[in-house]
């Protein structure tokens, strides 16, 4: 029943909305890459994906540039603002996280030529795939923008960060077994940061999406600081046991 | 005096007779009020208004609190402005209209037996559309309604009220050097801030505002409404606007009004949807109509 009166604007709205979800796409094809490369030890594909992050900075840029436009010409209220607000935060998420995927080329690049054990090589593989469902999911949540698919992130971002706690622990025990030395290690140990990194931003999208539909915001600006520990901490943890 | 706040002034007293009778009336309203609740203005109780068969709003519920800024916002035809009428009586003037439902000031029933709807006018200033200044100089055109309700006993007294007045308007430094000259050779904006003046000058408790800006200039619209945000401490507002941003702007409450047609007689009736704090209207608003008129999606 609802007569379009500002159809352009409207449009407008629908087309950032699919642009972000394109890029968040793209970031979601990024991950699995970003961990055959580091898996692999494959220096050409981490040129290559680190040289194709210039291509997701612009894109997003010229996304936020859309959103100011609209905020500046059309005055947006209630779920338009809405859109519009949570549109900005969403795209430093998924720029965000197409540097994370950088960063772990760029950690694949340092510790070339080091052998993993299989155990590493099983939990790098298998936090890649879990930050790679919950972007995916995150991404469709918001195109479709459904506040239940949503709410579910955080659960599939706890298995995320059991994995990364998981994973110092082996980095440890590869250590004191001499397997990996010091160097990969501290390398190691920030390549699952970046993965639970990845898993946060999928949340943060997921907790925008829930602020488009219902006007939802978290109690805690950053979910993570409460219950998800820092790789320093859980590198303390390791050293007290 | 405003700052008495008190209804019982507003009673013809030749009617109800001795003060305590009037307090009798006013204690008894006011026992229902819940003392944690923010003093009402206004509460209108299953407000209809009806012109001849015409039921032009239907059950209306809306609260109004003291020295807040209400924005009445929705589509042409919601009622908002018979609804603001309300407020100072001035559908008696409308021969065919007859209000259903009680419309509380200060707890006291506006509408009841005993009120005197000229002492109503008086508490409760109306601004219009289109400035309406009298044909006289600007002095003249603020101390008409000091003289007539004998507020100014000398001279002296209704110079100063003049004064006072248009220096609330922000006024006063544009205009203190031609007093005597005629109101109507003054702009727009300037003339609708005269309206104010004018409207303050008899020291009411509220002011109703209908459309003021619509006939303004974006800067005059931009003074007026930086007025009004300065006044609010002192008055009750009650605004009636189009502007949906200019609701967003200077209100603190906002109630939406929409059109209800029915399908068999094709009647339209006026139906208050939502009445919220303007940030929670404009952000996330409760009702899905709401949300419809606010984004545009609904004609």
């Amino acid at each position: 029943m609802a007569e379009e009166l500002r159809s352009a604007f409207h449009q407008e709205l629908i087309g950032i909305q699919e642009g972000i979800a394109s890029i968040a796409a793209g970031v979601t094809e990024l991950i699995p890459r970003a961990t055959e490369i580091i898996l692999n030890g494959d220096l050409e594909g981490a040129e290559y994906l680190i040289l194709g992050d210039a291509e997701f900075d612009r894109r997003s840029i010229e996304l936020e540039e859309r959103c100011f436009q609209i905020i500046a010409l059309q005055a947006p209220v209630a779920s338009d603002l809405r859109a519009i607000v949570s549109a900005i935060k969403i795209i430093a998420d998924i720029e965000r996280s197409a540097d994370l995927c950088v960063n772990i080329c760029k950690a694949a690049r340092r510790i070339y030529g080091h052998e993993l054990d299989p155990s590493l090589r099983g939990l790098i593989q298998s936090m890649g795939d879990q930050a790679r469902v919950l972007f995916s999911e995150a991404t469709e949540a918001y195109l479709h923008v459904d506040a239940v698919r949503s709410a579910a992130l955080r659960d599939m971002d706890a298995y995320l960060d059991d994995l990364h706690r998981q994973f110092i622990q082996a980095i440890f025990q590869s250590h004191s077994g001499d397997t990996v030395d010091l160097q990969v290690a501290v390398q190691l140990a920030v390549v699952a940061r970046f993965y639970e990194r990845i898993g946060d931003h999928a949340v943060n999208i997921g907790d925008r999406t829930r602020y488009i539909v219902n006007g939802w915001v978290p109690e805690h600006p950053y979910p993570e600081s409460d219950n998800e520990p820092s790789t320093p901490q859980l590198i303390a943890e390791q050293e007290e046991v | 005096m405003t700052e008495s706040g008190k209804p019982m002034n507003i009673v013809n007293e030749n009617v109800v007779g001795s003060d305590s009778g009037l307090q009798t009336i006013a204690s008894s309203e006011r026992t229902e009020v819940d003392t944690d609740t923010p003093p009402f203005v206004f509460e209108t109780i299953d407000l209809n208004v009806y012109y001849g068969d015409f039921r032009a709003v239907r059950d209306v519920n809306l609260t109004v609190a003291k020295n807040e800024i209400t924005a009445l916002i929705g589509p042409s035809g919601c009622g908002k402005s018979t609804v603001l009428r309300c407020f100072d009586r001035m559908n008696d003037l409308i021969e065919t209209a007859r209000v259903d439902g009680r419309v509380l000031y200060h707890g006291l029933d506006l509408y009841g037996p005993d009120v005197d709807a000229v002492e109503v006018r008086r508490r409760v200033g109306m601004v219009f559309q289109k400035p309406n200044p009298f044909p006289k100089s600007i002095f003249d055109n603020i101390a008409y309604g000091p003289r007539i309700s004998g507020m100014a006993k000398k001279k002296a007294d209704l110079a100063v009220i003049v004064e006072r007045s248009l220096r609330k308007a922000a006024l006063w430094d544009e205009v203190k050097d031609r007093l005597s000259s005629s109101a109507l050779g003054m702009s727009g904006g300037q003339q609708q801030r005269l309206c104010i003046a004018r409207a303050i000058a008899v020291d009411p408790d509220v002011l109703l505002m209908d459309e003021p800006c619509s006939s303004l200039d974006p800067i005059a619209t931009t003074r007026i409404e930086e007025l009004m945000k300065e006044i609010k401490d002192e008055y009750t507002i009650v605004i009636v606007t189009h502007n949906m941003q200019q609701a967003a702007r200077v209100s603190d409450r906002t109630a939406f009004f929409s059109v209800e047609v029915n399908e068999q007689s094709d009647a339209r009736t006026g139906i208050l949807v939502e009445a919220d704090a303007t940030e929670k209207i404009f952000s996330t608003p409760a009702d899905d109509r709401t949300e419809r008129y606010v984004t545009g999606r609904f004609g």
